[in-house]
């Protein structure tokens, strides 16, 4: 598979899992840090095995997790929101590594919040949408060349 | 006829919104148990008796797979229909849980009326 193939399934899995689950509209968008960003990993044990990172900002996190627990956003702890960014990256990841070939179950590890360190040393193929005003990006990295089952 | 549903899932914000989700749907519920993994959710049953059981595989403690077990060895619960929603669609995957004795499967993401779909096919609810 192709890095250009990666990315459409990391696009196509990233903008069906905001539209249908956190009812958010994405829009294409270029990656960019905002000043305060959250950054989530999931690492994923399998063939292919790897990991997803997910960076958002930390205003537009606070609005996705408020629409996916049907609370006010001022309400919410931040312990909420990192819980709800971190199941937004569970699903995307497993959204993506079901469109994946594989001959085995693959086997994701619980969602972490990582830090700009962790954050500038992935490398990985990304895509990135504007939800409201701020930059999401999801990136994967895949440890192997994995073949594509088709949607 | 309003039904009794237990959820399984480790993430309190994936069951918040499922049991959001089933509530927006029109979906009616008279109770809604929560467990957050397979023994949890076998000592809540021991207790209360519910019309469906949801739950995600991917759990510490005790799985999905290991809980779906168990209930189909238990002859007390083994009635009770499970879906599984998970984010792993794979179809291996599927039809490893639906072997152990799911009735059915929700991939996530889903749609509202998806869940509410497979919870009216699974419980048999007439239309």
């Amino acid at each position: 598979m192709t890095d250009v193939e990666l990315e459409t399934v990391l696009a196509e899995c990233t903008e069906a899992v905001l539209e249908q689950m956190f009812f958010v509209r994405a829009f294409n968008g270029s990656p960019h840090s905002p000043p305060q960003e959250l950054a989530v990993q999931v690492a994923f044990s399998g063939q292919p095995s790897g990991c997803l990172v997910l960076r958002i900002g930390a205003a537009a996190a606070r609005s996705i997790a408020a629409d996916f627990l049907g609370e006010e956003e001022c309400v919410l702890s931040l312990r909420q929101v990192t819980e709800v960014i971190c199941e937004l990256a569970n699903i995307i990841c497993g959204s993506v590594l079901s469109r994946v070939e594989s001959d085995t179950t693959f086997r994701l590890e619980n969602p972490r919040v990582i830090g700009p360190e962790e954050v500038a040393l992935f490398t990985g193929i990304s895509h990135s949408v504007l939800v409201g005003d701020s930059t999401l990006t999801a990136a994967v990295h895949m440890d192997s060349p994995v073949c594509l089952t088709p949607a | 006829m309003a039904y009794r549903i237990l959820i399984v899932d480790d993430s309190p914000a994936m069951r918040a919104f499922v049991r959001r989700v089933i509530d927006l749907s029109g979906f009616e519920l008279s109770t809604c148990l929560e467990a957050s993994n397979g023994i949890e959710a076998l000592d809540c049953l021991r207790r209360e008796w519910v019309d469906a059981i949801l739950t995600d595989i991917n759990m510490p403690v005790m799985d999905g797979e290991e809980f779906v077990r168990q209930i189909e060895g238990d002859p007390l619960l083994r009635s009770i229909p499970v879906i599984i929603i998970s984010t792993d669609g794979t179809a291996h995957r599927v039809e490893r849980m639906l072997t152990l004795g799911a009735r059915g499967y929700v991939v996530k993401p889903f749609r509202p009326e998806e869940l509410r779909a497979e919870l009216e096919r699974t419980l048999e609810v007439p239309l």
